[in-house]
């Protein structure tokens, strides 16, 4: 069980590298796999809220350290009306509530149902697009929905969910290695088959 | 709840506080050593992203290419020819102000640089330029192509050698413009969520009654302390008039979609 933790910790730090060789489809909104995001969620549903809370605090630091901008700078009387941008730090609790989203689908995992997380880690990456872009609206104190918005955050939810079940594939080969059940009711249903 | 998944949300929730109450400063720390961590998986990505880029324009026409080839060497003969005459009104220029006693001239050194990224962010819009610190570039500089202002410069890494350039056509990239043979002033902004391939920007703050047009040019102002005045910012596409003030939709001069070599402008005082 810690080992796996540990190795889930360690896949998160490694999706970050990942990440660097993933560009943005230009021809599809600029659309992108959010690679970070799918591993925690992936990684969320397998263990207890402890850890996955863990996950979320370095997944969120770690990612606005990559996004964050800098200061508008500038003459203060010239720009009166400076754009605020996304404060360092919340997409720590965008993770955090992502992560609580999905250990929420737990039970059926452990039940050997994995499909409906790996669904689900889609709709949870575009629920995260749309919080986001919400933050981004209110405070900057208008609302802006374009078409190219809303299809950039399906198509990147669609890509990145096409990628889960190849994490979630890692994940159980994993958790083998490590001799650590994560859908343990699965597991027990296998044995009392194999034992028929 | 378990007590102890409470103890662990009390923790996370003590951790987010802390990390959303650090300064600017400590931010710009923390994304330096994160940068520099990363550094090595950066090149290589970015490389890659290159390499990729490449390969899909060799795969256009070959004689395309060739007629942009010898466009692009009768351009530069132009160009060369403009800027040996431009150098000479330069010196002009410079030994005017002197006899003028000018107590202050500004002058313009660039660097160049190419884009190694596109989009590294899923809302800003933003690029990654092969140069960085080494090269004397810093942060709030100005960016320019050959067609006009690109951006400034929002974050250099701690290696030295890359830079990140926050667009034109972000938002947050606020620029004080003037509309050409006029005396309409605004900021010139990006549009949020432009992510299609024609962005456009937008002018605002112009006078209720801006006498300005579709068509007219603007440019920067130089006031505000980023960017210098007279830069090409783009064309005003059309005027949406308010009680209080004016707004135009300006379409970029520079064609964001083919960004390849840019320039820093490291402007000096003398």
């Amino acid at each position: 069980m810690i080992r796996y933790s540990a190795i889930t910790i360690l896949l998160l730090l490694a999706a970050f590298i990942i990440q660097q060789f993933l560009p943005a489809f230009t021809g599809l909104y600029d659309s992108r796999i959010l690679f970070v995001q799918l591993v925690f969620l992936c990684c969320a549903v397998t263990i207890s809220s402890p850890t996955m809370l863990l996950l979320a605090f370095i997944g969120g630091f770690f990612w606005d350290a990559q996004c964050a901008l800098g200061p508008h700078g500038g003459d203060p009387e010239v720009y009166t009306q400076q754009v605020e941008s996304l404060r360092f730090g919340y997409s720590i609790l965008l993770f955090g509530g992502m992560g609580f989203l999905m250990q929420g689908l737990q039970p059926l995992f452990k039940q050997g149902k994995w499909q409906f997380s790996a669904m689900l880690s889609g709709v949870a990456v575009l629920l995260y697009l749309a919080v986001e872009y919400a933050i981004i609206n209110f405070i900057r104190g208008d609302l802006i929905l374009t078409k190219s918005t809303v299809m950039q955050m399906v198509y990147t939810a669609i890509l990145t969910m096409l990628i889960s079940p190849v994490v979630f594939g890692l994940l159980f080969f994993i958790a083998k290695k490590c001799q650590h059940s994560i859908n343990p009711e699965a597991d027990r249903r296998n044995r009392r088959r194999r034992a028929y | 709840m378990k007590p102890l998944n409470l103890f662990a949300l009390l923790l996370f929730l003590g951790g987010a506080v802390w990390a959303l109450t650090r300064s600017d400063r400590s931010v710009r720390e923390i994304q330096a050593t994160y940068y520099s961590a990363m550094s090595p998986f950066l090149r290589s990505g970015s490389k890659m992203e290159t390499q990729a880029r490449a390969f899909l324009e060799e795969t256009r026409h070959s004689k395309a290419l060739e007629i942009e080839l010898q466009e692009t060497r009768e351009q530069l003969g132009r160009l060369r020819l403009i800027e040996s005459r431009f150098r000479i009104i330069e010196d002009e220029n410079k030994q005017l102000r002197h006899a003028l006693a000018f107590k202050k001239a500004t002058h313009f050194d660039v660097v160049a640089a190419s884009v190694i990224r596109r989009n590294p962010t899923t809302w800003w819009q933003t690029v990654e330029i092969d140069a960085g610190s080494k090269r004397g570039i810093g942060t709030q500089l100005s960016v320019l192509s050959n067609e006009g202002l690109v951006g400034k410069i929002d974050r250099i890494d701690n290696g030295g050698d890359r830079s990140s350039v926050l667009l034109l056509t972000d938002e947050k990239c606020q620029v004080a413009a003037r509309v050409e043979g006029s005396t309409e002033v605004g900021i010139l902004n990006g549009q949020r969520g432009g992510f299609e391939g024609d962005p456009m920007l937008r002018l605002r703050f112009l006078s209720a009654n801006a006498s300005v047009r579709p068509g007219q040019r603007v440019f920067t102002t130089g006031r505000g302390g980023i960017f210098q005045p007279n830069i090409l910012l783009g064309t005003i596409e059309s005027v949406e008039k308010g009680a209080l003030d004016s707004e135009a939709r300006v379409r970029p001069a520079v064609n964001f979609a083919n960004l390849g070599a840019v320039f820093v402008v490291l402007s000096t005082e003398s």
